[in-house]
């Protein structure tokens, strides 16, 4: 079983579209795939419909009161699962901090499924937290949309200073080039200049586009409605890229 | 328990249009556009897979995965991705289903058994943000024989798929198919297509498969044991020409041993003129399938003896290896001229236009008329006295061939208690020969160390001329030393093993069942 997490401390960078997306396309490919909404706001969740409800909430699912395997629900397709959002995850951070080992609660309740699947994802609230500790320490790689500005540079340097500081290794960091908009001369400049600096930097790039935006309107992923459209085909190499990075480091 | 798929077949008087139509007016349904799906089953050639509970498939889609189903259940129980077509357990990805493949298959190969094509409509029940709840699938099936010849269509079912955490929706859709009067399937489509291709799971298996009249004449008894053994000879044949595994040709040399010991032990029931020929030929057959059997035996053993060397020179034993393969091809080539040839033809058309001939109204052979239970009984007990007393006259310093000789008889102690088994009762004969079997199974261990350590050194040798290097040979030396050790082991083993098999307690068993 991959956990790959989908993470970026800074909201709005397309952080859930991509876990949908990619989460489709590893379940297309007959893996089956789990994607966990942990974010409260629920994008995830409203993208493959499901209602963000679970039972007990982020309490007894931390206490181990709930088996994962229970509160999962199916998705519209075929080998893709979900466990949904719930409004009580914001305040995850606290039920995190009364448990022991504190900071491997997630990798602890994934455990169990590690038969079930292949892939799992994690689709992470922004900012840095217990939540994101916990994150860090059950996945296998990181995936991080970056928005391709100086700021959105500045917040992934402080990522990796957090995991300097806390002593996470051997996490697959996997940034990528997210809304990438060619009309913006920044855009352009630190597309230019990032890829000598960052070795770990994946090649696939995703747009900014408005097939993306449309998700919320068809509440499916980009495939589901618009196949051959560009944002389509800038997921499934971003897909392709991940896989190798996965199979083979870099 | 989490909701199983299940799978129905329509009742007379509905098609899949009008379940639809009626499916609609209580659920807000969305129908996908049709796909085409198809499957390819996968067994041994004995069924191992079946026998085991399973059922194995290949659904080609865009990756191919393999996975096995339990039958009782329809639970998809384990899955792998993968590349090429599957054969031996050894050549699949790791993971937890080769795991249970190689329990299950060991030594034999997976034979695509029967294709089954699909036209699949799923129709989806939604709720009210329009999620899908529940699948419905509409499968028009057909089955096809690998080789295409055989063909044809099996009934279309409706496939009921629960979807994780809306059990609620299932329950509620499965009671509303129960009410359109949908029969649930008891039989898997795999059975169906089988039954469709004329095949029967378990149909083969190198097992004695028959049921014997203990008043019948023991002359035709005899030919009915012997031809049952021919139609396992022969079944075996195919397989064994194109090397599918080394199974084939083992089954095939074990009917061939039967037939001569049934021919040998089953006295006085023909006139021995009669037999004569038909014993030189499977002498015959015996001696030309032997060597690719024993380069078999050597290359099944091989990682066993490779893992049996200190890590340092395993790699040594790679010249052995080499030298096995290549032979193996020669052999194998021989054999499938021999196998070709109008002399083993004749043999086995011959014997089969014997066996088939009705038996005399006055045959001159003194035990066949004789009712086979009673002579049953008397070969067996003889041959069982026998037994006992070599084994008791089996000292520590005895020679081994007197070991040698007592496997022999043994050998065909359990060979006629086999023939014989469907006229006792099954538990005590089957306890009986698994007693045995520890005995023989101790004292071919015995034997076939022996004959293997000389073999190893004989091949050594030989390969020492086709320039194999030194230390493949010292390698070798080695495995001969162990394989010597383990011998004197199996030697002080024996006479544990005699005294059990010679206990009051199945002396008694074997006086229940065969008189004396």
């Amino acid at each position: 079983m991959h956990i790959l997490g989908v993470y970026n401390i800074k909201g709005g960078v397309g952080k859930t579209a991509t876990a949908v997306n990619l989460a489709y396309l590893a379940a297309r490919q007959g893996y089956r795939t789990l994607i966990w909404d942990l974010d409260p706001q629920a994008a995830a969740t409203f993208y493959f419909r499901i209602k963000p409800k679970v039972r007990g909430g982020s309490r007894k699912l931390i206490a181990g009161k709930v088996d994962l395997d229970e509160v999962v629900k199916a998705t519209d397709f075929e080998n893709l699962d979900m466990l949904p959002a719930d409004f009580s995850y914001r305040n995850m951070d606290l039920r995190l901090e009364d448990a022991k080992k504190p900071t491997k609660q997630l990798l602890k309740l994934l455990r169990p499924l590690s038969k079930a699947y292949d892939y799992v994802f994690l689709d992470c609230p922004p900012s840095i937290s217990l939540v994101s500790e916990n994150i860090f320490r059950a996945a296998e790689g990181l995936l991080l949309p970056l928005i391709p500005t100086t700021l959105s540079l500045r917040t992934y340097q402080q990522l990796l200073d957090f995991l300097e500081g806390h002593r996470i290794t051997g996490l697959e960091l996997m940034p990528f080039f997210s809304m990438v908009d060619r009309r913006k001369r920044m855009h352009l400049d630190v597309m230019r200049d990032l890829p000598d600096q960052r070795g770990e930097l994946l090649k696939a790039q995703i747009p900014y586009a408005s097939d993306v935006e449309k998700m919320g309107i068809h509440r499916m992923p980009v495939e589901g409605f618009a196949p051959n459209s560009f944002a389509a085909s800038a997921y499934q190499a971003l897909w392709m890229d991940v896989q190798e990075r996965l199979k083979g480091g870099f | 328990m989490a909701p199983q798929p299940i799978s129905y077949l329509l009742p007379e008087g509905l098609d899949l249009k009008s379940l639809k139509e009626q499916l609609a007016e209580t659920n807000t349904l969305h129908e996908d556009g049709a796909v085409e799906a198809s499957q390819t089953f996968y067994d041994s050639f004995d069924w191992r897979v079946w026998q085991a509970g399973g059922e194995l498939v290949c659904e080609q889609n865009q990756i191919n995965r393999l996975c096995w189903i339990d039958r009782k259940t329809s639970e998809y129980q384990a899955c792998l991705d993968i590349q090429q077509a599957p054969d031996f357990h050894e050549n699949l990805p790791q993971g937890e289903l080769r795991d249970q493949l190689a329990r299950v298959l060991e030594m034999r190969v997976l034979l695509p058994q029967v294709k089954i094509s699909q036209k699949l409509r799923t129709l989806r029940v939604l709720d009210d943000e329009e999620k899908t709840v529940v699948r419905i699938v509409l499968q028009e099936n057909r089955f096809a024989s690998l080789d295409g010849k055989k063909s044809g269509e099996l009934d279309g079912r409706v496939m009921l798929n629960p979807l994780k955490g809306y059990d609620k929706d299932f329950d509620r859709l499965r009671s509303q198919l129960d009410e359109l009067k949908l029969i649930a399937a008891e039989q898997s489509l795999y059975e169906y297509a089988l039954i469709g291709i004329g095949t029967k799971p378990g149909d083969y298996s190198s097992k004695l498969n028959y049921r014997l009249d203990p008043d019948a004449r023991s002359d035709a008894t005899a030919k009915k044991i012997m031809l049952s053994l021919l139609d396992t000879l022969e079944t075996n044949i195919p397989g064994t020409k194109a090397n599918l595994d080394s199974e084939f040709l083992h089954d095939l040399r074990v009917a061939t041993r039967r037939t001569r010991s049934a021919m040998s032990q089953i006295k006085g029931v023909f006139e021995p003129s009669e037999l004569e020929t038909f014993k030189q030929g499977f002498g015959w057959i015996g001696q030309v399938t032997g060597p690719t059997r024993d380069l078999d035996v050597y290359l099944l053993q091989y990682d066993d003896y490779r893992a049996s060397l200190p890590e340092a020179i395993q790699g040594d034993l790679d010249p052995f290896h080499s030298f096995l393969v290549e032979h193996h091809k020669q052999a194998q080539q021989t054999l499938v001229k021999k196998l070709n040839s109008p002399h083993f033809r004749k043999i086995i058309k011959t014997w089969r236009a014997w066996l088939k001939e009705p038996v005399p109204k006055k045959p001159t052979a003194p035990n066949a008329q004789r009712p086979i239970a009673s002579l049953a009984d008397q070969r067996i007990r003889k041959l069982h006295n026998k037994v006992l007393k070599d084994g008791r006259s089996i000292k520590a310093e005895s020679p081994a061939e007197r070991l040698h000789d007592l496997r022999k008889d043994c050998k065909k102690l359990r060979y006629l208690m086999e023939f014989f088994q469907s006229l006792y009762p099954k538990p005590e004969i089957r306890q009986l020969i698994k007693e045995l079997k520890t005995m023989l199974d101790n004292l071919g261990e015995f034997q076939d160390l022996q004959v293997q350590a000389e073999s190893l050194e004989a091949i050594g040798k030989q390969m020492m001329e086709e320039g194999a290097p030194a230390s493949a040979l010292m390698a070798m030396g080695i495995l001969v030393g162990q394989l010597l050790e383990m011998q004197v082991q199996a030697r002080e083993d024996f006479a544990g093993l005699f005294t059990r098999f010679s206990s009051n307690e199945n002396q008694q068993a074997f006086k229940r069942l065969f008189g004396g």
